[in-house]
């Protein structure tokens, strides 16, 4: 197993502490018995609810139930059956699709979010912001809203009829349809980035108040403008929050369910299959295909773990 | 320099930069800003305004006056007694299952993320980069992939449909222990630790004495970060839940919101349910967005 | 890595342990209910409360009348979301946990799904077939498969065309009788800006509705498995005449009915009919100014003669669920509130369910003329003989939901030029594809 998490190396130089133990060639059992105590519990429910789940989702993803007759009333079988769910669930076209969705959306979304984080953070912190402490408040606030009760609100705003933005829109001779299949998604987008942006520009102004006040003083008095400050200064140096931000938005494109689940109510292009995860919900819940619906749970845990691994990869190799 | 929770709202840099600046220049570009400032604000809590006039309307008034804008009739009492007392006062029973799941969650989260990410930071012990690889790769599974098998279990197990099918998942935070490792490595000194050995402290007691309380500013990031995680929750509830009394009052909500195509007189329920529900929980970020920081990019930074 | 710790050959064992352990795991819908020992009804004197999960509004108040006559079985209703919004997902979750009500809310359609996962009691095994004579007979054959009957009709949805006449009378036109009558209205109606109606491209339940009326049969119960033909001539000219009607913009296809967004048209005026279940007037009468700007006519019939008269939209029945302690009390509930007087009357107050599926009584209301409706006895004069006229033949199947899906997301890409036409046969292929998929047997009709 190889940590990759950019913080790994940071310590190894800076917290010789941690190496305590080499010091000590041979420790009392009370002190090698400890850690197994203290991890304990935490280990216990981790393999309760991380890898059992794992596990009995690899092994029901390679189970295939038959049933005889028109209804199953001439027996049902169940068998190991190889990865034909995983090849049922590829060559459905919709959760194909769904997975192709995620991308469109974490390609667009990703970037828009880290960046008007980033832009927010720095104005924020900026000598030009007045009420800091006031935005921030503003801005955090819908984090504590949950993803469905801001998705109920925002689909009050979206909803023709009811919202007061098309009326608004109205005004100005648009008719703007949040709706739409084409636009469906962006509207999700919305929802997503009103929801986490104040969150991820909390992580970075945290990141940015760390940066020593005599790095600021001495670009001063060399003349450098606000703007190269922010470029060769507090950019390079609040990059463990902007990749901390990036791998947690990635996870979160593919986890999204609540938001369109809700939408689908109003919007009748979202389909019951309109995300990963709503796919894979459907395909257990609406189908009953749970064995299927497990090949799908599997490759949509693979598809973020290998897009999290590859992005600290290569941020990783990036800096060195 | 790990001093992020002393740090107040006006960033210390901010002070020593501004007198370097020419003051006309410098009054422009506090304009500029706080007007860029100002227009993302409203941005961001225009929908919370609109929940809060929203919630004032009957539902006849929702549909034919500003959604802006208040309407002449004000039914917010109306409304609230509502949402309070429909079908037995559910909304709050929904809404104490939020507070035990989040509360009671968080707080056992947090005290064994604590133990564990400390007990990977301070002792050697063979095996140790396997649990916390094991641990990192959990970090970044989905919580939603993990949900349906996890159902699957639960139901095995006969514990689904109860409380404990949402609060146990609930207890386990990989992010929180990764968080509580780095920070346990760079605050909590290993000199300490001999030293109350050498008083001939246990174990577990220097754990707890010495461990937690240096450990504390990365113990509230942690609970708060698994606070909100849980409050927020959907998908898990969802899954596990189907008995309406057990519901979180997301779930609840969405139930209620599910009824308007056929009984519009929901509008009026949820629009009251939402404003009840975000603001304490709004009220809660206001005023804990200052402890949001200490730890999360914590031993990355130094 | 190389050598194992004594403490990683323990884990190792342990994880080789549980996987053992999962391999046991039953997938959940694996095993019946019906091949099981009748469950004996309690002994007199024995109280039991039963639980009956439901979209129905104040249905509770229709089961304490039930409750006020039968101290001993109490009935308790829940709310949950209507079928496929959420209430089927927690039926089956709750089946899958060996839980769940004694009844619950389940559509037409849906019974075979049930039935697939073991969800349902056969009711023949508690003497529902005594009850058969008191149901409209097609309805009756729609919760019957394979010998056994497996829900209680419990309201449905016999169609009709709900019409503004003034907005006809814009372009001096009255209710269509038939189809092509109705295009060429509908194509008047577009000089003036409105809308004959919407065809909801994301909904296929409306368009099998006509394809029913045409006088399709989708799918067909063999001894030896099933018969699918979904392009049969009845289906490609109900489909032939929603692809002409869409592409010269004659119906509206960016909402579906009553939608936020129909609501508002409706009001303005901007739409004239809607071809609905006869539920549907319970939802008409929410159009904000909409009292005495509506009638009903009968459904526009498809040329040549063929097909029938009407059709029917939605339905839904009490079932029984395999689960259930007491399934013989559950069954007695349920008849009593879809044919006792007192019990339809009181699901048409309280819960404005659609038609009742009891042929002898539509209910008190129901036998009125109607204030909202310009004072029109619209269900005597319209929607009774409508139940006359629906396909007996039509059938479902246990793949409903997805099957219909699949066609929904074929019609979706009407809009980038597949034609409903092209959707049908694709459609038909995906579906047999999910029928062999999950084992059953299927072929297509011999053409």
């Amino acid at each position: 197993m190889t940590t990759t998490h950019p913080s790994d190396q940071q310590q190894r130089g800076t917290t010789p502490q941690g190496n305590t133990g080499n010091r000590v060639p041979r420790r009392p059992k009370a002190q090698s018995r400890a850690p197994w105590i203290l991890l304990a519990p935490f280990l216990a429910l981790f393999l309760l609810t991380f890898i059992l789940p794992i596990l009995v989702a690899i092994a029901s993803s390679f189970t295939k139930v038959t049933r005889k007759g028109l209804f199953g009333e001439a027996g049902v079988t169940s068998e190991f059956a190889w990865f034909s769910n995983y090849a049922q669930a590829l060559s459905d076209g919709n959760f194909v699709a769904s997975i192709g969705r995620m991308f469109l959306f974490g390609i667009v979304q990703v970037p828009v979010m880290i960046i008007l984080c980033t832009v927010l953070a720095l104005m924020l912190e900026s000598t030009s912001a007045r009420w800091p402490g006031f935005f921030r408040a503003a801005y955090f606030l819908p984090y504590g809203v949950p993803g469905v009760i801001a998705t109920i609100l925002w689909s009050f705003l979206y909803v023709p009829g009811l919202s007061p933005l098309i009326d608004i829109a109205g005004m100005f001779g648009l008719e703007p349809d949040f709706l739409g299949p084409n636009t469906v998604l962006w509207s999700i987008a919305n929802i997503v980035l009103w929801s986490y942006a104040g969150y991820n520009m909390l992580i970075i102004v945290a990141q940015l108040k760390t940066i020593p006040v005599e790095l600021y003083e001495a670009a001063r008095v060399d003349g450098a403008t606000t703007w190269r400050i922010a470029r060769s200064i507090q950019l390079p140096l609040i990059k463990p929050a902007l990749v901390l931000t990036t791998v947690f938005s990635i996870i979160g494109t593919l986890q999204l369910f609540a938001e369109a689940q809700v939408l689908k109510t109003v919007a009748p292009s979202i389909d019951s299959q309109y995300t990963p995860n709503l796919s894979a919900y459907s395909t257990a819940f609406a189908y009953n295909d749970y064995n299927v619906a497990a090949a799908q749970a599997v490759l949509i845990a693979a598809v973020a773990l290998i897009l999290s691994f590859a992005f600290l990869k290569f941020s990783n190799r990036k800096s060195s | 320099m790990t001093t992020l929770k002393e740090s107040r709202p006006a960033p210390p840099a901010a002070g020593k930069q501004s007198p370097n600046k020419p003051q006309r220049r410098a009054r422009s570009s506090t304009i500029i800003v706080t007007g860029l400032l100002l227009v993302v604000a409203l941005y961001f809590l225009a929908p919370v305004y609109w929940v809060l006039v929203a919630s004032t309307k009957s539902t006849a008034d929702l549909f034919s006056t500003n959604g802006f804008w208040f309407a002449p009739t004000f039914s917010l009492w109306h409304n609230i007694s509502q949402v309070l007392t429909y079908d037995g006062g559910i909304f709050v029973r929904w809404f104490a299952n939020s507070v035990i799941y989040a509360g009671v969650g968080a707080l056992l989260a947090t005290y064994f993320a604590a133990a564990g990410g400390y007990a990977l930071a301070k002792y050697e012990f063979r095996g140790r980069n396997l649990v916390f690889g094991t641990i990192l790769a959990g970090v970044l599974v989905p919580g939603t992939a993990t949900a349906l098998p996890l159902f699957l279990l639960f139901s095995q197990l006969g514990i689904a449909n109860t409380y404990a099918s949402v609060l146990i998942p609930s207890l386990v935070s990989p992010f929180g222990i990764f968080l509580c490792r780095i920070y346990a490595q760079s605050t909590v000194d290993s000199a300490l630790i001999e030293a109350a050995r050498i008083d001939g402290a246990g174990e577990l007691r220097i754990f707890h004495t010495i461990g937690l309380k240096l450990l504390t500013p990365a113990l509230v990031t942690v609970f708060l970060f698994q606070l909100v995680g849980i409050w927020n929750n959907y998908f898990l509830p969802l899954v596990m839940l189907s008995d309406v009394e057990l519901y979180p009052i997301t779930l609840g909500l969405n139930n209620w919101l599910s009824q308007v195509d056929r009984l519009p007189e929901f509008y009026e329920l949820t629009t009251g349910g939402v404003l009840l529900s975000i603001i304490p929980l709004g009220i809660a970020m206001v005023i804990l967005q200052r402890f949001w920081r200490g730890g999360l990019t914590e031993g990355s930074v130094k | 890595m190389t050598q194992f710790t004594r403490r990683q050959l323990l884990g190792a064992g342990l994880g080789t342990a549980a996987l053992g352990m999962l391999a046991g795991c039953a997938t959940p819908g694996t095993a019946s209910v019906n091949g099981g020992p009748v469950i004996a009804p309690v002994a007199s004197g024995e109280k039991i409360t039963l639980k009956y999960w439901s979209w129905l509004k104040d249905l509770q108040k229709v089961a304490d009348i039930w409750n006020e006559s039968h101290p001993n079985v109490q009935v308790e209703t829940v709310w949950i979301p209507g079928g496929n919004s959420g209430g089927y997902q927690k039926i089956f979750s709750a089946l899958a946990t060996q839980g769940g009500p004694d009844l619950a809310q389940v559509e037409m359609r849906s019974i075979p799904e049930f039935m697939l996962v073991n969800g349902l009691v056969d009711l023949t095994r508690y003497g529902a077939q005594e009850t058969a004579h008191l149901y409209d007979p097609t309805l009756w054959s729609q919760v019957s498969y394979t010998g056994g009957v497996y829900g209680i009709p419990q309201d449905s949805g016999p169609m009709g065309m709900f019409y503004q006449p003034a907005v006809l009378e814009k372009v001096g036109a009255t209710p269509p009788a038939t189809w092509n009558e109705w295009g060429e209205v509908a194509g008047e109606l577009r000089k003036t800006d409105a809308y004959m109606d919407c065809f909801p491209l994301g909904d296929a339940s409306v368009f099998a509705a006509f394809a029913t009326q045409a006088g399709a049969q989708w799918f067909r119960a063999e001894e030896d498995g099933w018969v699918i033909n979904m392009t049969d001539p009845a289906t490609m000219q109900a489909a032939e005449f929603f692809d002409s009607a869409i592409d010269k913009d004659l119906v509206q296809t960016a909402y579906g009915a009553f939608s936020p967004g129909w609501f508002a048209a409706a009001a303005k005026g901007g739409l004239a009919s809607v071809t609905s279940g006869s539920w549907a007037d319970a939802l008409i009468a929410g159009v904000s100014g909409g009292e005495g700007k509506w009638r009903v006519a009968p459904m526009p019939v498809w040329d040549g003669g063929s097909g029938f008269g009407s059709s029917y939209l939605g339905g839904s029945t009490a079932a029984v669920l395999a689960n259930s302690k007491h399934p013989k009390e559950a069954l007695d509930f349920a008849v009593w509130m879809t044919t006792s007087k007192e019990g339809i009357d009181a699901m048409i107050n309280n819960s404005g369910i659609g038609w009742s599926p009891a042929p002898g009584f539509i209910g008190t209301t129901r036998q009125k003329p109607s204030p909202f409706f310009s004072g029109q006895n619209y269900n005597q004069e319209v929607f009774e003989p409508a139940t006359l006229q629906q396909n007996p033949d039509w059938s479902w199947w246990p793949v409903t939901t997805q099957s219909l899906n699949i066609l929904s997301d074929g019609f979706r890409k009407k809009a980038t030029g597949t034609s409903l036409v092209e959707t049908m046969s694709i459609a038909e292929k995906q579906i047999m594809t999910v029928f062999k998929n999950k084992g059953l047997s299927i072929r297509r009709e011999a053409s």
